[in-house]
């Protein structure tokens, strides 16, 4: 079912939930990826993708239209994401590098990436980056995101995004080449 | 020297290499989704969805004209003469002759009003009713023996 159709739907009490439903099945794994890409965990994964469509479902009487309805929610699950990460830091007290080792850790016991020394690497350099830069650097470079949808989904410009894509690549390219540093240790800061 | 790392010659894994979910978890997602949002009503909107399907430019002089339309209604009705303000001056204008009128005719004036009334000011009473000897002869027979005490 196209975007406007379930919109269109949503509109009547009698075909709402229809709609809905067609919507969460049109977008859950896109969401739950981009979701699990910055939490790691699964359970917190399933947690958010939820609240992002309890959220879709309570302003989507709202939506404008002046943005495609996939980048409202993605941006919806976006702010979810860094705000579960913000205050996981404070509710625990923990500083940027915990909750990375914590990611990191999480990935580690993953059976997906056992036994793949460079691509454990990447991933730890991917988690030693800030927040929004690794988000930056997961819609570029797994979802292949172009910059002007990025800029909708994130609300920063083109030329910011660009800049902090390269910045994340050189830093990962960085660590990767000089990795043989077991333990882990963050410099960024947000 | 360590070769150096480059990410565009590192073979990408799609998506993350992370596990996969447990089995059945997308065909399960929409109906715990759906359960979630049957206890969360949905927010109502503040204004009506045709409004927001306008463009931009529209709302945004649709909203100007609002808003100089409530200025200017709230300023005519500000310049406004209040009711209070204005009565005397209203009441002055009135001509003696109409307000007795008014008064006799329409306010259900009792005779002891207008008893009273030569006892404050016995010139109106000659003044307004100008009555003759005759009619006030005449008057004064009509009246039952009691009322004819007063005056």
């Amino acid at each position: 079912m196209e975007d406007h159709e379930i919109l269109l739907k949503f509109q009547h009490p009698a075909s709402r939930n229809l709609a809905f439903n067609q919507l969460v099945r049109k977008y859950q794994q896109k969401v739950y990826w981009h979701v699990r890409k910055m939490v790691i965990d699964h359970d917190d994964a399933d947690d958010l993708t939820q609240d992002v469509f309890v959220k879709v479902w309570k302003h989507l009487e709202n939506f404008r239209q002046d943005a495609q309805l996939f980048t409202w929610i993605y941006r919806i699950a976006t702010n979810e994401c860094l705000s579960f990460l913000q205050s996981k830091r404070r509710k625990f007290f923990l500083p940027l590098n915990d909750v990375g080792s914590e990611l990191v850790a999480k990935l580690e016991a993953d059976p997906a990436i056992a036994g793949d020394a460079i691509e454990l690497k990447l991933q730890r350099a991917i988690l030693r980056l800030p927040d929004k830069q690794r988000l930056v650097f997961n819609l570029r470079y797994y979802d292949e995101m172009p910059y002007e949808q990025m800029a909708e989904v994130t609300g920063t410009s083109v030329g910011a995004l660009k800049a902090s894509y390269h910045h994340a690549v050189r830093k990962i390219e960085d660590y990767v080449t000089n990795a043989d540093i077991p333990s882990y240790s963050s410099d960024e800061v947000d | 020297m360590k070769p150096s790392f480059r990410l565009d010659q590192h073979p990408r894994r799609w998506p993350q290499p992370l596990s996969s979910p447990p089995a059945g978890y997308f065909e399960q997602l929409p109906t715990r989704v759906m359960a979630q949002v049957a206890a969360a009503p949905t927010r109502r909107p503040l204004l009506p969805a045709w409004l927001w399907q306008m463009p931009a430019a529209v709302r945004t002089g649709l909203a100007s004209t609002v808003l100089l339309g409530t200025f200017a209604a709230s300023l005519w009705l500000n310049s406004a003469p209040t009711g209070p303000a204005a009565q005397p001056v209203t009441l002055a204008n009135v001509p003696q002759e109409q307000l007795l009128n008014y008064l006799t005719n329409e306010a259900h004036l009792t005779l002891l009003d207008l008893a009273e009334l030569p006892a404050q000011n016995l010139a109106s009473t000659q003044q307004y009713l100008r009555p003759s000897a005759t009619e006030l002869t005449e008057a004064l027979d009509a009246q039952p023996a009691e009322e004819t005490t007063i005056l």
